[in-house]
């Protein structure tokens, strides 16, 4: 089940209220200061629980974003992938035989869904991400989160939700919860943010 | 009188003999018929996919005009109806129904099609490497679309096939179907039921596309101002017969109006303009019969293009009428020009008896309709039309038309220097033209529009269509030697895919394996029970799920005795794909194996012919096609010169004076140059088709000149001989001069040469060709 039960982090995302933030600071905002910021690189850990595994999967790499719409993936354990999102095209490059398979996010609902949310959050397009996804928002600066959860019924099929968390400018964490039942969570840790 | 009335009778008995071989003439348009019978396997099998393979059949159709999520409606709805239409083998636009067939087929397949299933990989070590790279595969961001197929295809089997077989990137998409890159429009691809040659099946497709447009759009809210644009070879083809045909019928309609005025004018009876008509139309049926009994078939070209190549038989007409002099019978003036006239013919069917030995069909058809219809229009003249001039006529017209003619002859002391001086000018200009007179780009032959090319470029491109170039061919002698020589081929390719040297490739064995590798691969497959225990002893230690993969036991066992794939079996777009690279020709199988994205030509031909299978060959398509333009060009200008000496050759035995050859031969050479000249006037090019058009003014011009050295003392006949040579070539620059408007480029052409060489024929004939003595 990974390190918090899937409970839990629901009832994080949806308790952290609105009470949080200063007044006047709000989802506009965030998304302008997410907007601000060019380029950032990160290193990530992540947990997967599976319906067809009997324990929880772990990964790690580096993740590279630069504004508006281009985030790379580089997982190193335990398999060496590079997954690349360039515009509307994703390039994964599976580090074993090298083997190179590109399509474009629309194509796939299971991939393209959840990277859309990913990318719009990182460029701070608010009108992209509220076309995509139910967008509930909460916190303030120095803490927020986003809950998004897919318009799209050829996403919903797979994706149920997903809860980004971060502070300021800076993403700290993306949760998702597969309609199956499957659960990834993602920490992140920012190790070069550059701004306009 | 009984002569007169058995040659009548001589040419209705023809005349129904030929209609009766006409009405059973088998009409071809496949391109394949048009090629040199020299052409080697390779040619004729891309000719014959090019006229009726997959790609022949390709739609490419885009919808634009709307916003994108009103488009995408279309697109489904659009690919719906079509896919009820039995018209329409195929139809895909990247929604699931798309891929939804071959997905199905692949998956109940999968252990005999993929190249995957070898005995190794069914060891305890296969299946562990196999299990541990499935973990690996599930930590991935694949790891989603792995999960679901995992239980059943924990080798990784359908990954491996689709990556195959599956339509590659693909183009973006908007909910889900195809778009261009920019979003503005909406894409699909369809296979027509119909062959590409099959214009009829093409245009019916093309009406069915539009109309389940139009019924989709009234459908979709908000998608009022959304059109639809459609290419493809079919398309094309069907485009080009329109334009043809409304050319040909605005053109001919203009001519013949023009004509016709000119005619009434010069004779001032319907009757005589009627039976004017008769010895090209005798000639034209007796053409058709001849070229069917001879080759078997008619091309539609040659039955478009030789009635072109005969106009002059409109002429022999017009001098027989015009030179008719007050009261004189048609049958004495028929005696008095029938030697020129003669003369006049023999040079024309001479100068086409050269086509006759051409290694292109096409160019021998044509050659043998213009000798047969030149001759049987000569005769109906001599022999048939005497008997039909009312008595007593005389064409009232001709003396007005003369006279400026008969002006320059006056002059033509002095015109001498002109015409010598704009030959000279025309001979500066040809040496000195810049960069070859020769159009070597075979888009310029082509008769599609040249924003229809622009606009299947581009659908081309946005759906990831690749316009294939290079493919490895061989033969064998049947389909499963075929496909057994094809995965012998595979190891080659895949070396130059890894040198990249080839971008990719496919081969018929990717889609359909041999059945003998289907069955080693059925052999490979281990039984239920050792399965099970190899997977047991493979998967210790791994985090799976106990009793996940009893769907994988399920789907080997079924595997081990299930029937083997036939061609029959493939859903229709693997059957399409298999069928333009598996083709059947007479006598046995050549394999066409595309190539993509060949960076060395040279280094792929030398690993072809290295490896393993006997007689693999590289075939360029471009180097193929502009290879047969040469040859064309080549074989064009060949008999275009045997043609021009054998003229010469018949002028001298018909006129026994080199002087008299030479005023016939200078006035024409003159204006063969400047015409020449003046469409290569800036740097423009010289086509193919216009020197087809050069032989046609030596061939019409020649008969202007021969009466011109045969011009009487006697001014009324003198006027009726010039009055005749004017409204025959009145005729002539007419009809040619309209067809010069025509958009496709064959008519452009050779309308636009004809028309100005065979004027300038007149003006330099009357100057040059008319002697001293006849002023």
């Amino acid at each position: 089940m990974g390190f918090f039960s899937k409970k839990q982090v629901l009832l994080a995302c949806f308790l952290a209220s609105p009470a949080f933030g200063q007044t006047g600071w709000g989802l506009p905002q965030l998304m302008a200061g997410l907007a601000q910021v060019k380029s950032a690189s990160a290193r990530f850990t992540e947990m997967k629980t599976m319906a067809v595994l009997s324990a929880p999967l772990a990964a790690t790499g580096t993740l590279d974003y630069a504004a508006p719409d281009w985030m790379e993936k580089t997982t190193v354990t335990p398999v060496p992938e590079r997954f690349t999102l360039d515009g509307g095209q994703i390039t994964i490059t599976s580090g074993q035989d090298g083997r190179t398979q590109v399509f474009s996010a629309q194509q796939n609902p299971l991939i393209g869904g959840l990277t859309e949310g990913i990318v719009d959050t990182l460029a701070g397009n608010l009108p992209a991400l509220r076309r995509a996804y139910d967008v509930q928002f909460s916190g303030g600066p120095g803490e927020w989160q986003l809950v998004l959860r897919p318009l799209d019924p050829a996403v919903t099929r797979f994706i149920a939700w997903m809860c980004i968390r971060g502070g300021g400018n800076r993403i700290a964490s993306i949760v998702t919860e597969s309609a199956n039942g499957d659960h990834s969570e993602m920490s992140i840790a920012e190790t070069v943010t550059s701004a306009r | 009188m009984r002569a007169n009335r058995a040659a009548v009778a001589v040419w209705l008995v023809g005349v129904a003999v030929c209609a009766a071989v006409v009405s059973r003439t088998v009409l071809r348009t496949d391109m394949a018929a048009f090629l040199p019978h020299s052409a080697t396997l390779a040619q004729q099998a891309l000719t014959g996919q090019a006229s009726q393979g997959a790609a022949s059949r390709l739609i490419l159709v885009a919808i634009a005009g709307a916003p994108p999520p009103r488009l995408a409606a279309l697109s489904r709805d659009l690919a719906s109806r079509l896919r009820e239409n039995p018209a329409f083998i195929d139809v895909a636009n990247g929604d699931e129904t798309s891929l939804g067939a071959v997905q199905h087929f692949v998956w109940a397949n999968r252990y005999l099609l993929s190249g995957g299933v070898t005995a190794d990989r069914f060891t305890v070590a296969g299946l562990r490497a196999a299990l541990e790279n499935d973990v690996g595969l599930l930590g991935s961001d694949m790891g989603d679309v792995v999960q679901a197929s995992l239980p059943a295809d924990p080798t990784g089997e359908m990954l491996t096939l689709m990556g195959q077989l599956g339509p590659g990137a693909g183009p973006a998409g908007v909910d889900g179907v195809w778009f261009s890159a920019d979003g503005g429009r909406a894409l699909l691809l369809a296979h027509t039921a119909a062959p590409g040659f099959d214009i009829e099946g093409q245009r019916r497709a093309l009406a069915a596309i539009q109309a389940a447009f139009d019924r989709g759009r009234a459908v979709v809210a908000g998608a009022a101002g959304a059109r639809l644009l459609a290419t493809g070879p079919g398309v094309f083809a069907v485009h080009i017969q329109a334009i043809t045909e409304a050319d040909v019928s605005r053109l001919s309609i203009l001519a013949t109006a023009g004509a016709v005025c000119l005619l009434l004018f010069a004779y001032r009876s319907p009757r005589v303009l009627a039976l004017g008509l008769l010895p090209v139309a005798t000639g034209a049926l007796a053409a058709v019969a001849a070229v069917s009994l001879a080759f078997g078939y008619v091309h539609g070209v040659t039955l478009g293009f030789g009635v072109t190549l005969i106009g002059e038989s409109l002429d022999y007409a017009i001098y027989l009428f015009t030179q008719i002099g007050p009261g004189e019978p048609a049958g004495a003036a028929m005696a008095r020009i029938w030697p020129t006239l003669r003369l006049g013919a023999a040079t024309s069917v001479v100068g086409f008896c050269a086509m006759l030995g051409s290694r292109f069909v096409g160019f021998a058809q044509l050659g043998l309709f213009s000798i047969v219809g030149l001759i049987t229009a000569a005769c109906v003249t001599r022999y048939v039309l005497p008997n039909l001039v009312p008595a007593g006529f005389s064409a009232p017209g001709s003396g007005i038309l003369a006279r400026p003619l008969l002006a320059v002859i006056a002059r033509r002391a002095r015109l001498r220097w002109l015409v010598a001086l704009a030959a000279l000018a025309a001979g500066l200009a040809l040496v000195t033209h810049r960069g070859g007179l020769w159009d070597g780009n075979l888009a310029d032959l082509s008769p599609v529009p040249a924003a229809d090319q622009a606009l299947d470029a581009s659908l081309r491109h946005a759906l990831g269509v690749p316009d294939l170039r290079y493919f490895a061919v061989f033969g064998a002698g049947g389909a499963q030697p075929a496909l057994a020589a094809s995965e012998a081929l595979t190891p080659a390719l895949q070396g130059l895919a890894a040198r990249h040297l080839i971008g990719g490739f496919d081969l018929p064995s990717l889609t359909l394996p041999s059945r003998r590798t289907q069955s080693l691969r059925q052999s490979a497959l281990p039984g239920d029970a050792s399965l099970r225990a190899r997977f047991a002893q493979a998967s210790a230690g791994l985090p799976f799920r106990p009793h996940l993969f009893e769907p994988f036991f399920a789907a080997v066992a079924a595997a081990r005795v299930a029937p083997l794939v036939r061609e029959a079996d493939l859903p229709p777009p693997l059957a399409l794909r298999e069928e333009s690279m598996l083709v059947s020709a007479a006598g046995g199988w050549t394999v066409l194996a595309p190539l993509r994205a060949v960076t060395d030509p040279a280094g792929v031909a030398a690993a072809l012919a290295a490896s393993p299978v006997h007689g693999v060959e590289l075939v360029d398509l471009d180097h193929e096609s502009a290879a047969l333009l040469l040859v064309f060009q080549a074989d064009a200008c060949k008999l275009a010169v045997i043609g021009g000496l054998a003229i010469l050759a018949v002028l001298a035995a018909g006129l026994r004076s080199p002087g008299r050859v030479a005023a016939i031969a200078a006035p024409l050479a003159a204006a063969v140059m400047v015409t020449a000249a003046v469409l290569t006037w800036h740097g423009a090019k010289l086509s193919i088709f216009m020197v087809v058009g050069f032989l046609l003014i030596v061939a019409v011009g020649s008969n202007y000149c021969l009466f011109f050295a045969r011009l009487e003392h006697d001014t009324g006949r003198r006027a009726r001989a010039a009055g005749s040579i004017v409204l025959a070539n009145l005729c002539t620059v007419a009809a040619y001069g309209l067809m010069s408007f025509s958009r496709i480029p064959v008519l452009h052409d050779i309308g636009m040469t004809v028309a100005i060489g065979t004027f300038l024929s007149l003006v330099f004939g009357a100057v040059l060709a008319t002697p001293a003595r006849a002023a």
